[in-house]
């Protein structure tokens, strides 16, 4: 059989194996994520799967654990400033970097994405001392820069590549008609822009709501995030709790997924 | 230079997030490596080399350091390995099957590194899935312990990082001209020579930068060795985070990760002398 494929090697032989080993890439894709929902249903008392049973009984226990919701409420509260706030530095600085042109160009680029390019563990160990100097460690607003920090560069990609489908002329026409610069701003860059914009706030909020690192490092006292709570959860009982919650996770993340499909389709986006 | 655009202002906010919240950070810590060991505060007044000292005669060090990079090495391999055949398959893809698999690339992407780790923990227990794939297989004759094994760090890095090379690699098969794979098929290449003398030059702007990325993100990530590697291994950033948590020894810690930092720059220097043919080539 193996001679016969490669005396001839056209399409059927080569493409079924191929389209194996492609389904099976797929399946590692998706295995930690199908384990981690489907041992949130179980009915039993261990993490396992498949599951014993069907039952929401560890959804109900997820938010019976003040530790586990105080945790999720601080890391969706800490999202969303992040979202809020990289959206409108990246806007400016995406406005600003239509302007750069050439050479200097992609190095402006390439500064708007460093901390995406460094290791986290790096800029966190930095700012744990950075911090403690300027006296913010151990606080929420320390913990938010970091955050803000670390999620940046996904808003700006997003918005600059949003930008830089606007043609220029849309912006001379306007300013030729007496527009003043916020007026065009407002009411001929912005609608253009805003799938792009809520892109990158939908990217920021969710790459901060997974940051691990930076938050172990800056986390203030006696508060924790949701993937923080998350792993001494998962060091010390290890029970489907941890599952309901971390299946909640994913739920944000296929939502994150389907709402930038819709947005600017996934194609475009990645 | 005189501000020719007012428009460069807007840029002030961004460049003074990452400067003051990142480059001057990191700039202190490099001076942090430098000074003596506190007595009641994590650092004293004075400069000093002797952490890198320490590090470079203790063969402890260099042992977790070898693995570090190595594991992020082999890491960084499979990565290609598996990233390949399917940034391959989604570069072919086009319409609601296009959206499909981005959705699979973008899902587990989007979802916490703590997450997906945890989700090997549950496939890696004992009666778990991979246990009975395993034992389905033949491979094994009895369950094994999976749960804290440097194999499982490995397996789990390569999910987290698989992303970051399908999504580079499919955008450089994607720029591929399909006349170009015509022209030389039809001139007489086979489909083997076709695919090593045109698509894979061509697609190593899309491997390089990819495999770089990984590297350099897979050997100062802490999460998966945290989670997954268990007590008996140490892998740099477990080591430093200890270093700065556990005992405070904030020198000493910010020294072991520039030493990790300076050695995986020196990797990726030398991976790219070594590939400099293959990236010469895809420009030609």
């Amino acid at each position: 059989m193996s001679e016969m494929s490669n005396t001839f090697p056209h399409q059927k032989p080569v493409n079924i194996g191929f389209g194996i080993l492609i389904v099976l890439l797929y399946v590692f894709l998706m295995a930690p994520l199908v384990m981690i929902i489907g041992a949130s249903f179980t009915n039993g008392l261990m993490i396992e799967f498949p599951p014993q049973g069907i039952s929401l009984r560890w959804y109900f226990e997820f938010f019976d654990r003040q530790d586990l919701v105080d945790g999720l409420l601080m890391s969706l509260r800490i999202g969303a400033v992040t979202a809020v706030v990289t959206m409108t530095v990246a806007m400016m600085a995406a406005m600003a970097g239509q302007v750069i042109s050439g050479r200097l160009s992609g190095w402006y680029q390439l500064g708007m994405t460093l901390p995406l390019l460094v290791p986290e563990l790096l800029t966190a160990v930095g700012l744990l001392f950075f911090l403690y100097k300027i006296q913010m460690a151990k606080t929420v607003m320390g913990l938010q820069m970091g955050h803000i920090l670390m999620s940046f560069p996904y808003a700006y990609v997003s918005i600059a590549a949003a930008m830089r489908q606007v043609p220029d002329a849309l912006e001379e026409a306007s300013q030729s008609l007496g527009a003043t610069g916020w007026q065009t701003f407002r009411l001929v860059i912005l609608p253009l822009v805003m799938p792009g914009l809520a892109m990158g706030g939908i990217f920021a909020f969710i790459n901060s709501f997974d940051l691990y690192t930076i938050s172990l490092l800056l986390k203030p006292l006696g508060g924790n995030t949701l993937p923080l709570a998350l792993f001494d959860f998962l060091t010390y009982e290890f029970k489907p709790t941890a599952a309901a919650a971390a299946t909640l996770s994913i739920l944000l993340s296929i939502l994150g997924v389907a709402l930038v499909q819709k947005l600017v389709g996934l194609q475009r986006a990645f | 230079m005189t501000l020719r655009n007012p428009k460069l202002l807007l840029a002030i906010p961004a460049i003074a997030l990452i400067f003051v919240f990142m480059i001057l950070p990191i700039t202190n810590m490099v001076e942090m490596s430098f000074r003596t060991p506190g007595e009641s505060a994590p650092f004293g007044d004075d400069f000093t080399m002797m952490h890198y000292d320490r590090i470079l005669s203790d063969g402890y060090y260099w042992a977790v350091l070898g693995r570090s990079l190595l594991t992020a090495g082999v890491v960084a391999v499979l990565c290609l390995m598996v990233s390949y055949p399917i940034a391959w398959h989604m570069s072919k893809a086009t319409g609601m099957k296009a959206v499909f698999l981005y959705a699979c690339i973008a899902s587990p992407l989007m979802t916490g590194v703590l997450v997906r780790n945890f989700g090997w923990m549950i496939a890696a227990a004992l009666n778990g899935p991979l246990n009975e794939v395993l034992l389905g297989l033949g491979i094994i004759e009895r369950p094994l312990r999976l749960l804290f094994t440097q194999g499982l760090v490995i397996l789990a890095l390569v999910h987290v990082f698989v992303p970051f090379m399908v999504l580079p690699i499919n955008n450089a098969l994607r720029n591929i001209s399909p006349t170009l794979v015509e022209a030389s098929s039809s001139m007489g290449a086979s489909r083997r020579e076709v695919f090593r003398d045109i698509i894979l030059p061509l697609s190593f702007p899309g491997i390089y930068p990819g495999m770089i990325l990984v590297y350099v993100l897979a050997v100062a990530a802490y999460v998966t060795p945290a989670l997954l590697g268990g007590q008996m291994v140490s892998y740099m950033p477990t080591l430093i985070i200890g270093e700065l948590t556990g005992t405070f020894q904030w020198p000493f810690g910010s020294a072991l990760a520039i030493v990790l930092s300076l050695s995986s720059i020196l990797v990726v220097v030398l991976f790219t002398a070594l590939t400099s043919r293959l990236m010469e080539r895809s420009k030609a």
